[in-house]
């Protein structure tokens, strides 16, 4: 599903990402930690185009596809999808008319049809139940006014109506408690099949419980320095990420 | 005289008086003396006269026994005054039973509060002194109805026009208005329009105008009675020179006035709004919100005043201009005024010129929308709140509509 090679990512001339090689086949689940800095989310951004992450160097191949070479929406259409950090709030713009407009462009860059409106209230309003979210989210504009927990469940509810192949969450967990935390685990679960894989950006090892990762890496400073199974996450959430000075000394 | 001066008020184009005398004479003494406003004339700096030295601003403004074609779609069906070239369309106009359209008496004339000792009302003072035809329409008592005012005009329009109109709401009516200007040619439309609303009378008043063509100057003044609501939404689509004077007078309790506008602007438009809101009497309350979006080398103009005058104690006002920058040589002033001169007052007002957020931009693209599909969705968002308080739901829809049409 997703091959990088020797990546390579830096923002404002400094270099962030420093030689990254990560593989996720289909219906994996890979989850990332680190220390804060360590580069996780300007790798979520280089992958899915954000302006001003230049790549330098490397390759990032999906579905034998050359990602890099695409657009921000298209790498959309193509089935990439980041969970942000930080949601951005979208003054005056209707929830579920922006869902429903995201979803059309997706669909219409694949060359499908629009989805028909009856059927696309039915299952955004299904997605919000699962995540115990109130349907009147759908009238409020984007992410305004929402609470931290609000706005990352609904960064969810995106994922679950845009069906993405390859979704990226990026610490989509901080900030939960221990309810909204098994809410976003179990709506991830759900999406969970063969042909989809994720990219778990975490400091905890909470929701990797619930998550089952197939791998779990370590980033510092822009490379990955110790992949591993979950047995790793266990160690990291004893002994912190001191031993990664240990390990490379 | 200056230039404009001849073209505006030539001799030979005097309409006949029409019993408008007494105004007539005062309004060419005031405009003989002061003439127009020049760039250095306060509240004039912005709008550029110029344009209309440089047009030719004659020849005929309506073609003889040429039906006029018919005015836009409207939100809905409703009563219609329609003015071709500025001048009335008596086949389209219809008007529902307990409302009136009859030509203006002298006595419907007011210029008591225009300025007379310099040129900053020149086009007020030409309005009276060259109106062809005034009319005047009146809404009974408690009559609930909806009303259209729509001006539209030919390609070929280089005329100057100078329609004057007023609408007196009776005691307790409802009434929403919508309005339709749509310029074309390369003339000029000085318009004037008064509106009375009597006590606990309530008035929605939409206007959407553009102008592929004429300078339009519109000056509309409102006196809202006690217990009385009025409130105006305002959509702009552009136009080579749109000046907006907008006057709302709160002179008895309990009256409120709110004033909402955006304008949209692409390649060389201007829109040049100037609102005063004014507290006369107290309890009063007022809410203002106008958003400039300026794109290409558009100007947008936002000078809104809210004067709380002496005997206006207790009374509460809110104005708000938020403005985004679209291109590095668009241009967008704001001024907002406040002055408070009684007691128990609140007035607050906020001003921000800002451009598009990248980080929102981005976001809606991560999502699959195309960098203009996303750029129109933040303009739709930054705009639209304007019009959300909007009281009439076919309305606000209509609004909508059109400003997503503008986008
Ligand atoms: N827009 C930016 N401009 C400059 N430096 C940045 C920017 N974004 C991130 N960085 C720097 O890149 C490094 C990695 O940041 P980030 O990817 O956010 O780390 P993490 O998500 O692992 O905490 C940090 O040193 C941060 O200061
Ligand atoms: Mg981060």
């Amino acid at each position: 599903m997703l091959k990088i090679n020797n990546l390579h990512v830096a923002v404002g001339g400094t270099e962030i990402i420093k030689g990254l090689d990560l593989e996720v086949g289909s219906g994996e689940l890979h989850a990332i930690m680190g220390p804060n800095g360590s580069g996780k989310s300007t790798l979520g951004y280089a992958l899915v185009g954000r302006d001003g992450y230049a790549v330098t160097e490397g390759s990032v191949e999906f579905e034998g596809r050359d990602l890099l070479e695409l657009e921000i929406e298209q790498r959309a259409a193509a089935g990439v999808f980041l969970a942000l950090q930080y949601p951005v709030e979208i003054p005056g713009v209707n929830n579920a008319y922006f869902l429903r407009a995201a979803l059309n462009a997706q669909r219409k860059a694949r060359g499908e049809d629009e989805v028909d409106s009856i059927d696309f209230l039915k299952s955004v309003r299904e997605q919000l139940k699962i995540l115990k979210m109130d349907e009147s989210l759908l009238k409020r504009a984007v992410n305004e006014g929402f609470s931290g927990g609000e706005k990352k469940r609904n960064e969810i509810v995106q994922l679950a109506v845009l069906e993405p192949k390859l979704a990226i969450l990026d610490e989509t967990d901080s900030g939960l408690d221990i309810d909204a935390l098994k809410l976003v685990a179990e709506g991830v679960n759900r999406l969970r099949d063969s042909q989809r894989s994720f990219i778990v950006i975490t400091h905890y090892q909470r929701l990797l419980d619930y998550l089952k990762p197939d791998r779990i890496h370590v980033l510092s400073d822009g490379r990955i320095v110790e992949s591993g199974d979950a047995s790793l996450a266990e160690r990291l959430e004893r002994e912190g990420y001191a031993f990664l000075d240990a390990t490379e000394a | 005289m200056s230039a404009l001066m001849e073209k505006l008020v030539p001799d030979t184009q005097a309409p006949d008086d029409g019993g408008f005398g007494l105004a007539r004479r005062k309004a060419l003494k005031v405009l003989m003396q002061h003439g127009f406003p020049q760039r250095k004339t306060e509240h004039w700096k912005y709008t550029p006269l110029a344009l209309l030295e440089k047009r030719a601003l004659q020849g005929p403004i309506a073609q003889q026994g040429e039906r006029p074609p018919a005015p836009p779609a409207l939100p809905f069906a409703t009563g219609l005054v329609h003015l071709h070239n500025g001048v009335l369309d008596p086949d389209r106009s219809d008007l529902p039973s307990g409302v009136t359209l009859v030509a203006m008496l002298p006595e419907d004339i007011h210029f008591s509060e225009l300025d007379d000792s310099g040129p900053a009302h020149a086009f007020a003072w030409l309005n009276i002194a060259r109106f062809a035809e005034a009319w005047r329409i009146g809404v009974e008592p408690g009559l609930e109805c909806r009303l259209a005012v729509v001006m539209s005009f030919d390609d070929g329009f280089s005329g100057v026009v100078h329609p004057r109109l007023k609408l007196e709401l009776g005691e307790a009516a409802t009434v929403t208005l919508v309005e339709s200007q749509q310029g074309r040619g390369e003339g000029l439309c000085n318009r004037v329009f008064d509106i009375e609303l009597a006590t606990r009378s309530r008035l929605t008043h939409g206007i959407e105008r553009a102008s592929a063509g004429a300078a339009m100057i519109d000056r509309t003044v409102i006196d809202v009675g006690r217990d009385a609501d009025y409130r105006a939404y305002v959509l702009d689509g552009g136009g080579p020179l749109t000046r907006q004077d907008l006057i709302v007078n709160l002179g008895h309790a309990n009256a409120h006035g709110s004033i909402c506008g955006v304008a949209i602007l692409h390649d060389r438009s201007l829109v040049d709004y100037h609102t005063a809101i004014e507290h006369r009497v107290g309890p009063s309350t007022s809410a203002e919100d106008f958003r400039i979006l300026a794109d290409d080398q558009a100007v947008g103009v936002f000078n809104g005043r809210i004067h709380i005058l002496p005997g206006a104690d207790d009374s509460h006002s809110t104005m708000n201009t938020g403005n985004l920058l679209l291109s590095e040589n668009a241009r967008i002033n704001t001024k907002p005024e406040l002055e408070i001169h009684a007691e128990d007052v609140t007035a607050s007002h906020g001003a921000t010129i800002g451009q598009l957020d990248d980080l929102a931009r981005f976001y809606l693209r991560s999502r699959g929308l195309d960098d203009n599909q996303a750029i129109s969705l933040l303009k739709y968002g930054f705009a639209a709140a304007v019009f959300d308080e909007l009281p009439e739901g076919d309305l606000r829809d209509w609004m909508i509509e059109q400003l997503r049409k503008r986008l």
